[in-house]
């Protein structure tokens, strides 16, 4: 069913577009995503820095989310654009993969964690500061996030090689 | 003479030599390999770009600027450095497994000279106002020249994103023949391979 919704997404017309353009219109918009890891991922590991103790240290809690969570965001838009255009230029290449799917579960689960813990923070920053940043499963539920983080990139650049998830990926039935 | 020295110094026996090596042809070898390291390749140069920009936009004034710059600076460049070996390291490794092909590509080529006008940057920016730091630490912005430099490296790392990206179109792993060799000489620096001169171009296959 996936296969043929991106079979059809292929003939509307933006998809064409992109498609007889695609000498510079999918290069551009792929570095305009990375430039979108880079304000995400940058600041996401800046609040982590910080949760850790590692960085950031002369600065609060509260100071450090506002500071980077307005670029989180953003950057969360800007790749959701940027990722709409992508599937749309290349509806077969992402949308039959092993790959896309799981990213897209893993950034559900990431989004709703980090907008959870922005606006937890906001609303509760004197609890937060003094009692949870410091607790252990706190820190730790920190590391576990991060590491969906890196799974999300890894996976994003997976789209690629599909066929490694040998029988899982739906490209290598094709 | 069991090394040809004019070849070595031509640089084509070095790079025939790298993609020989034990490890790239591990690399090219596995099927999981090379897309792990480039997925390591790009979380590195998210947090080098993403971390970069942070210290770019204290020293133009429009973040963090409550912030000391000292402060920051410490804190946040070892991170930075950090990341950089981690891509420095994982784009040599994708780098000697098809090294004759990257060498003469005009993309990589741009990015290398982003890459060291973007330290040569850095320098100027220690030489200018980072001699001056004492002065404008707690100052919202950063005098005229670290602003300046701060755009230019801004600019430049959003180009060697870009050209970065294009590499990855222009080159495949898939047995390509190389260009006749070019001599080592600035003249022809950013002429190896005309991005759209299409004789040496791998026929058109599914970018990665």
């Amino acid at each position: 069913m996936v296969k043929q919704f991106a079979e059809w997404l292929s003939t509307t017309s933006p998809s064409v577009f992109i498609q007889n353009h695609n000498g510079w219109v999918i290069p551009t918009i792929q570095s305009i995503h990375i430039i979108g890891i880079a304000a995400v991922f940058g600041s996401v590991f800046m609040i982590y820095l910080r949760i850790l103790g590692w960085a950031g240290m002369d600065q609060t809690l509260r100071q450090t989310t506002s500071r980077f969570g307005p670029w989180l965001t953003g950057g969360l838009w800007l790749m959701l654009a940027t990722g709409l255009l992508m599937v749309l230029g290349e509806p077969v290449r992402e949308l039959v993969t092993f790959s896309f799917w799981l990213k897209m579960f893993l950034v559900a689960v990431s989004t709703v964690i980090a907008t959870f813990f922005l606006v937890a923070v906001g609303r509760h920053d004197q609890q937060w500061e003094e009692k949870l940043v410091k607790r252990r499963s706190i820190q730790g539920l920190a590391i576990l996030t991060f590491l969906i983080w890196l799974c999300i990139i890894i996976l994003g650049r997976l789209i690629a090689y599909d066929h490694i998830w040998g029988p899982w990926s739906p490209a290598t039935k094709a | 003479m069991l090394i040809d020295i004019e070849a070595l110094f031509r640089g084509d026996a070095l790079l025939k030599a790298l993609e020989a090596s034990a490890l790239a042809t591990r690399i090219r070898d596995s099927v999981f390999l090379f897309p792990m390291i480039e997925s390591t390749h790009v979380i590195g140069l998210a947090l080098v770009v993403g971390t970069i920009a942070i210290i770019d936009l204290r020293l133009l004034g429009i973040a963090s600027t409550h912030r000391s710059f000292q402060r920051m600076a410490s804190d946040i460049l070892r991170w930075t450095w950090g990341a950089f070996a981690l891509t420095a390291l994982t784009g040599s490794l994708m780098f000697i497994t098809n090294a004759s092909v990257y060498y003469h590509n005009f993309y990589f080529r741009t990015k290398m000279l982003l890459l060291a006008l973007t330290g040569i940057n850095m320098l100027f920016f220690e030489l200018t106002a980072g001699r001056t730091i004492h002065q404008w630490d707690q100052a919202p912005s950063a005098p005229r020249t670290g602003k300046a430099v701060a755009a230019l490296s801004l600019a430049m790392w959003i180009g060697i994103i870009c050209v970065g990206r294009l590499i990855g179109f222009t080159t495949s792993r898939s047995a390509v023949a190389p260009p006749p060799p070019a001599g080592v000489s600035f003249d022809d620096f950013l002429q190896g391979t005309p991005p759209d001169s299409g004789g040496n171009q791998p026929t058109p296959s599914p970018h990665k």
